[in-house]
């Protein structure tokens, strides 16, 4: 029986004007990130905690992975809370906050000044998460629906304000001394609840609901997600109780595993939704975006080792290793992959929405060059295999070819982006 | 689902025309994907009304393939009114899809 729907249920999606800003900046810290990582390949020998390190991550960590899941976010929560966004004006203000922030903690890191302008940095970048959380609070409040997605979002969100919060500490405590240990000490945690509770959380809880969307498929089980959601908190709370009570550092194996065993579920459950699909073409943007879930795997790999040998002494080779594999790797691998399966389409939506009937218009994919897509992925993984390999073997030629490899990467993704925003619409 | 219609010679009509409106991510028209549920015509008061739904709530692309469906129904029944009422109660499911659709995403 079919039950109407009275009115209201197709509710307006968020203004492009919030969204697009976003995806913008992103691919300029993009470019920003891999420019310095050209020239700075010589620091990627040495110890990991450099001041050109520091900087390049958090260019990859802010202003690339964070701002483009901020935008992207703006627009995917009413898809996945299946409600409307709170606020427009919230939006704009976690965007102008975090805009102006992440620059002054990028450059204070460079030249390692940890004064007020990386101080005013690391406080405007709280308030954009502050604006971002509140608003994914109160709209997920407001929907009626029960969803597993919108749970990780939230969730998500959470992690980065406290990892943001612990930033600000860590970046007082250079100077100030607030904090009873040095704010390199700190630094493992401050990065993993980043890691594993914004990115990993975040990212799991989005693509289970647009892989099996694009791939359109019958595979569904929240059950699953809801192990993968409790293994991954589990994991990080145990992680956080073992640093801060001093355990052996055998112990952290056992967040690890826990972390590991959601990533072979969420792997499993890729896999699922990709054998029971119903569009048995996938694009290249859906592949990309798969990849990146095995690539996940890499840094667990590492990391694994990293501890093991941890027993004996720290390798910091292994421990660049596993930092670049994540920021480099299946975060960027990830949303280089969906970059091109959203903002095509909140662009259409914008030129041609007003254009309904009156022709045929051309497919959100006909806004990107397909052909610049595949150069883009081929030198990607060239240039992050490369570059794994140029840390773990210290050698300067195979650094430098793979961060020209990543530029090119980031010049093409770039040059896509600007097809995508400067589309102009087709006489029909 | 089998459409329901209180016309079925003015439907066909309807459907050849809806064949050429399109979900723009899947590529697939709104007939073969199974969007549509229900068209019947009103013709003592010139109306047309339309029930359909779409892929997912809150699809980001819902707006516009439903203004495509009005604005298409509009120019094939020109002094028509059209209404459409997007209802997610059946949810779409893959079952709604044609064998011709079902060809199509087969490639």
């Amino acid at each position: 029986m079919i039950v109407p729907s009275g009115s209201g249920n197709l509710i307006r999606n968020t203004t492009y004007k919030v969204v697009l800003p976003f995806y913008l900046y992103a691919g300029i810290a993009y470019l920003a990130a891999t420019v310095v990582l050209l020239f700075s390949t010589p620091v990627f020998t040495g110890h990991y905690f450099h001041p050109q390190i520091a900087a390049i991550t958090h260019i990859m960590a802010l202003g690339w992975g964070t701002m483009i899941i901020l935008g992207a976010g703006h627009q995917l929560v009413p898809v996945l809370i299946e409600g409307k966004l709170f606020s427009n004006t919230l939006a704009y203000l976690s965007f102008v906050t975090a805009g102006a922030g992440i620059p002054l903690l990028v450059y204070s890191f460079y030249i390692f000044n940890m004064g007020w302008l990386a101080q005013t940095g690391a406080i405007l970048i709280n308030a954009a998460v502050l604006s971002f959380l509140v608003n994914i609070w109160v709209s997920t409040a407001r929907s009626k629906a029960d969803s597993v997605h919108a749970v990780f979002v939230f969730t998500a969100t959470l992690w980065l304000f406290i990892t943001t919060l612990i930033g600000v500490f860590l970046v007082y405590n250079f100077t100030r001394n607030i904090l009873p240990e040095n704010s390199l000490y700190y630094l493992s945690l401050h990065a993993h609840i980043g890691i594993v509770g914004w990115f990993l959380l975040l990212v799991i809880g989005v693509a289970s609901r647009l892989i099996p969307m694009f791939l359109i498929s019958k595979y569904s089980h929240p059950k699953t997600l809801w192990i993968i959601y409790y293994l991954i908190n589990a994991g990080l709370l145990a992680f956080i109780i073992i640093f801060f009570y001093g355990f052996s550092p055998a112990l952290y194996l056992m967040p690890v595993a826990a972390i590991a065993a959601a990533l072979v579920l969420f792997a499993r459950y890729c896999y699922r939704a990709y054998k029971q699909r119903i569009r048995k073409q996938t694009d290249e943007q859906v592949k990309i975006s798969l990849l990146a879930v095995l690539m996940m795997l890499l840094p667990i790999l590492f990391l694994v080792v990293v501890i093991t040998l941890l027993l004996v002494a720290t390798n910091t080779r292994l421990v660049l290793a596993y930092g670049f594999s994540v920021f480099f790797g299946w975060l960027t691998a990830i949303v280089l992959g969906m970059t091109f399966k959203t903002l095509p389409f909140i662009v259409w939506n914008k030129v041609y929405h007003d254009k309904a009937g009156l022709g045929k218009t051309p497919n959100p994919k006909d806004l990107f060059s397909s052909r610049l897509f595949t150069v883009m992925g081929i030198t990607y993984l060239a240039g992050f295999g490369l570059f794994i390999a140029g840390i773990l073997l210290a050698n300067a030629l195979l650094l430098r070819t793979a961060a020209l490899l990543l530029l090119l990467t980031a010049i093409f993704y770039n040059k896509n982006v600007i097809k995508v925003l400067t589309h102009k619409p087709q006489p029909l | 689902m089998n459409l329901i219609t209180n016309d079925p010679e003015k439907v066909a009509t309807a459907l050849a025309a809806l064949k050429n409106v399109y979900d723009p991510e899947i590529g697939l028209n709104v007939v073969d994907l199974g969007l549509i549920y229900e068209i019947d015509f009103f013709d003592n008061r010139n109306e047309l009304f339309v029930s359909m739904t779409l892929t997912t709530q809150f699809c980001p692309m819902g707006e516009s393939i439903r203004d495509n469906v009005i604005q298409t129904l509009k120019q094939t029944f020109p002094g028509y009114s059209v209404e459409v009422d997007v209802t997610f109660y059946p949810p779409w499911s893959q079952e709604n899809i044609s064998e011709e659709g079902l060809k199509f995403l087969n490639g």
